[in-house]
């Protein structure tokens, strides 16, 4: 565990092969503070990852988790769901141990919430 | 003699009105027309369900009405937003959702609610309601839609200068949107000062980046 006095810890980002991110195929670790999400840390560190509202609604910036644990204080349209299946919205996820994440899952995200008849799922793929 | 030219088309055949050279040319230079085309739906869905919103936190501003003109200006130019980008959707052969349920579902910022509950008989429990905590959600509203235009000037840079200049007059707008719900939430919350540096519009809704070339005179 690499939490500091302040509260800080390593997020590792992985960017999957099959990414259409320039960063396809690599990972990354970068230090964010309990307070900063996970998304904006990644920007000020040089990484760019896909979002938009930013305020835990669209699903854009959607990745699993699949090593740590984060929350999401201030997402406005994040399931219980979400959580169980392993899914997080890094415009919102703040870190509470050290994580790894799985980013550019938006289209897989998109499916799962579908899948749950939850929003924005069928409302975008049932064109 | 003009009868043995062909007509210089590119990919598209001659005569081919299933394809258009308008979303071909944003495909050549590397974005995908389609892709881009849901993008905007889901950002006017926002700017419809603001609309929509914004008419009961401007009601709520009860006797502020400096704050209820200022939000006034912000509801008709969301909608502004809303018409000037409508064309675009159909002519990158895309189409507004048939229920209105799936475009609000599908829009990319958050409903912007009255920040109170509802009472026993169906209407706002407005005991606790407080104007700060509405031009807050105001403010919260215009951010999320300065991120959603910045995605699509990204998105279109240098690819399709029409959407570009669309989504660039409508970023302009947000951001002086931004900037007058600082002003007054800094004044009515903090007790700050923190000018916006711009005056009202003349008009309700005046919209001056994205009105002043018309696409269409619906809004």
């Amino acid at each position: 565990m690499t939490q500091s006095s302040h509260d800080t810890w390593t997020v590792t980002i992985v960017v999957p092969e099959e990414s259409s991110l320039d960063e396809a195929g690599t990972t990354s670790e970068i230090a964010v503070n309990a307070d900063e999400t996970i998304l904006a840390a990644a920007r000020s560190a040089g990484v760019w990852l896909p979002a938009d509202c930013q305020q835990g609604w669209c699903t854009t910036c959607a990745a699993r988790l699949t090593d740590g644990e984060v929350v999401h204080p201030n997402a406005r349209r994040y399931y219980d769901a979400d959580r169980e299946a392993g899914y997080v919205l890094l415009c919102t996820a703040k870190p509470r141990a050290d994580t790894t994440i799985v980013v550019d899952q938006y289209d897989d995200f998109l499916e799962f919430r579908a899948a749950n008849d939850k929003p924005p799922g069928n409302s975008k793929l049932n064109r | 003699m003009s009868e043995e030219k062909t007509h210089g088309s590119g990919a598209v055949e001659p005569g081919d009105t299933s394809t258009r050279v308008g979303a071909e040319v944003i495909r050549e230079r590397g974005v995908d027309p389609e892709e881009l085309r849901e993008k905007l739906i889901d950002a006017i869905g926002a700017e419809f369900t603001t609309y929509y919103y914004y008419t009961n936190l401007r009601m709520h501003l009860a006797g502020e009405e400096d704050y209820k003109e200022i939000t006034e200006d912000a509801r008709l130019e969301d909608r502004a937003h809303f018409e000037l980008v409508v064309p675009r959707v159909y002519e990158l052969e895309g189409s507004l959702p048939n229920d209105i349920r799936d475009f609000a579902d599908r829009a990319s910022c958050p409903d912007a609610e009255v920040p109170t509950p509802m009472d026993d008989t169906g209407g706002f429990d407005t005991s606790d309601l407080e104007v700060e905590d509405i031009l807050e959600v105001l403010l919260e509203a215009e951010r999320c839609a300065i991120r959603t235009w910045s995605e699509i000037c990204d998105m279109t840079r240098e690819a399709d200068p029409r959407t570009y200049d669309m989504a660039q007059r409508i970023l302009n707008e947000e951001m002086d949107h931004e900037a007058w719900f600082i002003e007054l939430l800094s004044k009515e919350r903090d007790g700050e000062i923190n000018p916006a540096g711009h005056f009202a519009r003349g008009e309700p809704g005046d919209a001056p980046y994205s009105t002043n070339n018309r696409f269409n005179d619906s809004a």
